[in-house]
């Protein structure tokens, strides 16, 4: 009908035509939440409370920036979009992937704060986006906007750009557990895996006491402030505890860290997924390698049963009603392993100590109801045991350029795979944007 | 449902006083008039709009079968939105698809954007009677001569049908963006049904009782209470009228269509029959509430369970000023309903849709 004319310049209905200069014709400024400058700073790590920052007299009224974006616009003055923005100066790209561009920047010194450099992740919306934002995008904004904890990645504005785009200021990170794990450089200490372990521990719990899942643990994941205080990352898989008997999918977390429930396909599982990614981590810390490195998913899944044992009902009462449950080597008595026991992981992971080797047969135990919870994993003696954990800022640090690509290249890879394939990323990320995960209310 | 209310960024951004909200209403509307858009598209009063749109909302979310949930997130946004936008800048029927869109996925519930344009579209349509052509304008729709004509040779009838939403995608995805931006990305929203299932257990609430406190809850969105106080002072609300006020109701009005058939009867008829509350019963809250004891009685509710549950409010130590202010809030609602029919509003959008081209 008459609807291609769309030639009226009114909100919200009009395409990316020209910017025309009615008053809300325009994405405007948002985000008051003012830059916690603590969360930026920081602190060894500790706390546990989110910094309430609703009280910081450095809040914008949300209407009060509308005006003034307002103004501006039906001025048609330089393209200042928004207040806080006016502040963040662009300097370089870091990344670009599949449903964002990052890019560097800083926030301009004030009186009161000095210069803090800041990732800009640039949310691609306008383009090929027939579906509407993605997924990830909105899980990331939604989940960051609420969660507050040094041990989880601060988002520290959202705002829209002219050409709509959506972006996320997000505080800036040095580096990432992977590159300190590959490292042949540094030695790291049981100290200083203790205390990257009560960190990621920190943050786990954090989420989950809001009733988030992360979904997507491991090393690349974790990254690390030029503080040395570790900081969940990328809540772009994340999600809120289903209700009761609504499924989830199980077609996440990527595949070296992936527990043994989700390979069997349960559709309902708990923050327990997490635990067991993170067990894995922390053996990774140890070992300097991954430790269950499958080449595809059957392959992990024979590792996971040779490593930890294999599943079957004694060891975890109930697996075989779930969809996928599989045995390898079924017809192979000698072929099926038990569960391990504490001396196979006293071999293994000697470095850790008793109480070290206690908490990660916990948080690796195949049965999911027997893993315990970040809380538990908190209180466990070995943190508090000597060697005591590092303090953030002695810990070992990846220095120089190269970290500072990090928060960027991050972006290349999708959520939930494996490789850094700075080759092909590029060209990939700009083939599709990622598609909505449509199938079972994942 | 994700997070912490009391962290949240609901209660720290989007928890504002009565005050606040005329006033940012009142803005909206100033600005409308500066710029004539008042007077050359009137829309009724936001009361009658909230209506409008809570209809809309539930026959589009029962189109695509969503659970309360969703279509509560959707309705918040879309309060949110409409506080901070006017409605004559918008399309509003693109917006609340927008809403609804958007807080599936908020919700984990996604749905593909083709089925919300497609169910949206088969929705949001209007009927016009050009059989009178020239005499088109006494409809106030000003409508080209040349797409009147277009339209006839193609539908070659007297009535031609006015499509409201845009059949590209694209165009919802856009206003997701807006309405994301509008929100300030503050996506999670804390619903009172959650407490709800909290508390019917100690309570004991009965099937009956938690069916009128889920209508109750469901009605709750048509009003700004969401807007107001947290989630558990409305949950709280709702069971306090579905125990103590909707029994008295009851014996005094004998009422058998009250709020507990609202959702029974809203997709068939909108605003034909729904809560229509004797006015002398829900002028004050207190003649309901020192008249429910009896009628209680009379429903064979032992009084003994009321002065146990009237213990248990007293108890929880929750603000029972603010259920009050929620009680009238709600009472309100029902006082403005009986008199509400949806052709105003459907009528003063379709204008103001065709009229300022918003597709």
């Amino acid at each position: 009908m008459s609807s291609s004319a769309s030639s009226s310049a009114t909100r919200p209905s009009n395409a990316a035509a020209a910017a025309p200069p009615t008053r809300r014709t325009l994405p405007f400024g948002n985000g008051h939440t003012p830059v916690p400058a603590s969360v930026v700073e920081i602190d060894d790590g500790g706390g546990g409370l989110s910094k309430d920052n609703s009280d910081d007299s450095d809040i914008d009224d949300p209407d009060d920036i509308n005006t003034k974006t307002k103004r501006k616009y039906t001025k048609g003055t330089a393209p200042c979009y928004h207040r806080r923005f006016s502040s963040l100066i662009k300097n370089r790209k870091l990344g670009e992937g599949a449903y964002a561009v990052v890019n560097l920047g800083h926030r301009r010194a004030t009186a009161t704060d000095s210069a803090v450099p800041v990732a800009i992740k640039k949310i691609k919306v306008n383009t090929e986006f027939r579906d509407g934002l993605s997924m990830d995008a909105i899980r990331e904004v939604k989940y960051l906007r609420e969660l507050h904890h040094p041990n989880i990645i601060a988002l520290l504005d959202v705002f829209s750009s002219k050409n709509q785009n959506l972006c996320l200021v997000l505080e800036f990170l040095d580096s990432d557990l992977e590159m300190i794990i590959k490292d042949s450089s540094l030695t790291l200490s049981m100290a200083d895996v203790k205390s990257w372990m009560l960190m990621s521990l920190r943050g786990l719990w954090w989420c989950h006491k809001a009733f988030v899942l992360h979904r997507d643990i491991k090393p690349n994941n974790l990254l690390l402030s030029s503080t040395g205080v570790l900081k969940l990352a990328d809540f772009g898989l994340a999600r809120s505890f289903a209700d009761p008997y609504r499924p989830m999918t199980s077609n996440v977390i990527t595949r070296w860290y992936r527990p043994p429930e989700l390979f069997y396909g349960a559709k309902f599982y708990s923050s327990a997924v997490d635990i067991f990614s993170l067990g894995l981590v922390f053996c990774e810390l140890m070992l300097r390698t991954p430790f269950l490195p499958g080449n595809s998913d059957l392959h992990q899944f024979e590792l996971i049963c040779q490593a930890l044992g294999t599943p079957t009902e004694e060891n975890w009462p109930g697996v075989s009603s779930l969809p996928g449950y599989y045995v390898p080597h079924v017809d192979n008595a000698a072929a099926m392993v038990k569960e391990r026991g504490k001396d196979f992981f006293m071999n293994t992971f000697i470095a850790a100590g008793e109480s070290g080797v206690d908490l990660l047969m916990k948080m690796i135990r195949l049965d999911p109801r027997k893993r315990c919870t970040a809380r538990e994993a908190l209180d466990v003696p070995w943190f508090s045991q000597e060697p005591y954990p590092t303090k953030p800022a002695n810990l070992p640090k990846k220095g120089g350029g190269k970290g500072i690509e990090k928060v960027g290249s991050d972006l290349k890879r999708k959520a939930g795979e494996l490789f850094n394939s700075t080759d092909d990323a590029s060209g990939r990320g700009k083939k599709v944007a990622r598609k909505l995960d449509f199938g079972g209310g994942g | 449902m994700a997070a912490n209310f009391w962290t949240s960024t609901q209660r720290a951004h989007w928890q504002l006083t009565r005050e606040k909200i005329a006033d940012m209403r009142k803005t909206l509307d100033e600005e409308d008039t500066r710029q004539g858009l008042g007077m050359t598209y009137p829309l009724p009063d936001h009361k009658q709009l909230q209506l409008y749109f809570h209809h809309c909302l539930q026959r589009l979310a029962r189109r695509l079968q969503l659970r309360q949930q969703p279509l509560a997130t959707a309705e918040t946004y879309l309060k949110r939105f409409y506080l901070k936008v006017s409605t004559r800048e918008t399309n509003p029927y693109l917006m609340l698809s927008t809403c609804v869109y958007l807080a599936c996925k908020m919700e984990e519930c996604p749905v593909h954007i083709r089925s919300v344009v497609n169910e949206a579209r088969a929705l949001f349509q209007g009927m016009i009677d050009i059989s009178h052509v020239p005499a088109a304008p006494h409809l106030r729709l000003p409508l080209s001569r040349g797409w009147l004509e277009k339209t006839r040779v193609r539908t070659d009838l007297c009535a031609v049908v006015l499509e409201f939403i845009p059949q590209d995608t694209a165009k919802l995805a856009e206003c997701e963006f807006h309405l994301i931006s509008e929100l300030n990305s503050y996506l999670i929203v804390h619903h009172p049904y959650r407490t709800l299932m909290e508390v019917q257990v100690p309570l004991k609430l009965t099937t009956d009782e938690i069916m009128a406190v889920w209508s109750f809850l469901n009605d709750s969105y048509i009003t700004d209470l969401i807007l107001l106080y947290p989630p558990h002072t409305i949950a709280l609300t709702a069971i306090f009228l579905a125990v103590f006020v909707r029994p008295a109701i009851h014996t005094q009005a004998n009422l058998n269509a009250s709020a507990s058939t609202s959702m029974a009867a809203m997709g068939a008829a909108p605003g034909s029959s729904i809560a229509s509350l004797p006015s002398s019963a829900t002028q004050n809250v207190a003649n309901a509430i020192s008249a429910a004891a009896p009628a209680a009685n009379a429903q064979n509710l032992s009084s003994a369970r009321l002065s146990q549950m009237s213990d248990w409010f007293a108890e929880s130590g929750v603000d029972m000023d603010a259920i009050i202010e929620c009680t009238q809030e709600m009472i309100s609602l029902y006082d403005t309903w009986e008199t509400w029919t949806d052709k105003v509003c459907r009528e003063g959008v379709a204008r103001l849709i065709r009229g300022r081209q918003l597709l």
